[in-house]
């Protein structure tokens, strides 16, 4: 059977792509050495398939077509949108996917009780997929399969269900008739408020940062839930701080326990989330 | 009540090179054309309908003034950005951008921005 062997969380600001340029600047060093360390665990744990949950920023879906949790079922992917090229300075890129393992997380034998999954076949990835593989697998070699989860459009899904999201990919994954080691990449933010009334002024919500990230040091899967099921609390810590929830789904998917790594970084921007599991 | 096309208009905007070099070179004149187009009989239902104020406010390039009428705050400074950036200068550059951004919409606090 294949076997989950790592969790990460790390942010995917697209701002770092040009500010981390070399020489990376004073003040992201200690970004740059987190997202190392999550790529140095990635290699040193042989993976062989990256499952990667990210949102989608109103790139790929709009509300005209709102999904709660997409699977990608492609078997292959365009990576990034013009205008993230135009405002990121990011780069086009080519990635592969994985439908393999795309089936067993959602095929036509797979019904899943605690979660509904949509699909998509045809997907052009913006950069909260592509900038954390660009830090954490820089050489861009391992098949995905990408997640949108919507936290950016509400009315958005609950807590509950990106708890149920984790689950499901660990039972999906254990139940594949395979020998394939798979990690689980998921990014988001901390507090986070791009276009609200904190828009780049540190974080927003300390309170909430340190809160968030105790629950992934602690293992503390309830306390997540119990504060995330507060969805105006969320928006109150800013427009994009849902994000956060992705976070979750790896806790989920790692059975609640604690995190082997957890440091919320602060930057320029805002501040950073970098946890790790592993198994290793 | 228009925040889905105060979105949408933002989004065909923002997402494209062209249309966001089209917009800057006349803001009246594509958020005019842009609602005069529409999905056409093979396409869906297609109203492109802002009020005058929505549409004033794209005419005017206001930010202020969208954010206030509910475009989505991550659509907004996107838009922002990209049609405003052609106007850096050395001393003027992206931060004191957002320092005008965030001081026309902090005022406003939380906006119900949801379509």
């Amino acid at each position: 059977m294949a076997e989950l062997v790592l969790a990460a969380a790390t942010p995917h600001n697209p701002l770092l792509w040009r500010a981390m340029n070399d020489p990376v600047p004073d003040d992201l060093q200690p970004i740059a050495a987190n997202f190392a360390r999550i790529r140095e665990a990635v290699a040193a744990h042989e993976v062989d398939v990256l499952v990667v949950i990210g949102t989608d920023h109103v790139r790929q879906f709009f509300y005209d077509n709102s999904p709660a949790f997409v699977v990608g079922k492609a078997e292959s992917y365009h990576g990034t949108w013009e205008n993230e090229v135009r405002t990121f300075g990011m780069e086009y890129v080519e990635l592969a996917g994985h439908r393999e393992l795309a089936d067993e997380i959602t095929g036509r034998t797979v019904l899943p009780e605690t979660i509904d999954l949509a699909v998509s076949l045809e997907w052009r990835l913006d950069h909260s997929y592509v900038i954390p593989l660009q830090y954490v697998r820089p050489e861009l070699d391992l098949p995905v399969v990408p997640i949108h989860t919507n936290a950016s459009m509400p009315p958005v899904p609950s807590v509950r269900r990106f708890v149920a999201l984790g689950e499901h990919l660990r039972d999906a994954i254990e139940r594949w008739d395979s020998d394939a080691r798979v990690a689980i990449l998921t990014s988001g933010h901390m507090a986070n408020d791009v276009g609200g009334p904190r828009t780049f002024a540190g974080s927003p919500d300390p309170d909430f940062d340190e809160a968030a990230a105790s629950w992934m040091r602690d293992g503390d899967l309830e306390g997540a839930i119990r504060v995330c099921s507060d969805f105006q609390r969320l928006l109150e810590a800013g427009c994009m701080t849902y994000q956060y929830l992705n976070a979750v789904a790896a806790l989920a998917a790692m059975g609640g326990r604690p995190a082997d790594f957890a440091e919320v970084t602060p930057s320029r921007f805002a501040s950073s989330p970098f946890f790790l599991w592993g198994s290793r | 009540m228009s925040k889905y096309i105060v979105d949408k208009f933002i989004r065909a905007v923002e997402l494209s090179d062209a249309a966001v070099a089209a917009y800057v070179a006349d803001p009246g004149g594509v958020v005019d054309a842009w609602l005069a187009g529409g999905g056409g009989p093979t396409g869906p239902s297609d109203d492109r309908q802002l009020t005058p104020a929505e549409r004033d406010a794209f005419a005017a390039r206001d930010f202020e003034a969208l954010y206030a009428l509910g475009a989505h705050p991550y659509l907004l400074w996107h838009f922002t950005e990209a049609v405003y950036e052609h106007e850096y200068t050395p001393d003027s550059g992206w931060r004191e951008l957002v320092e005008r951004y965030r001081a026309a919409v902090a005022p406003q606090g939380i906006v119900d921005y949801i379509p």
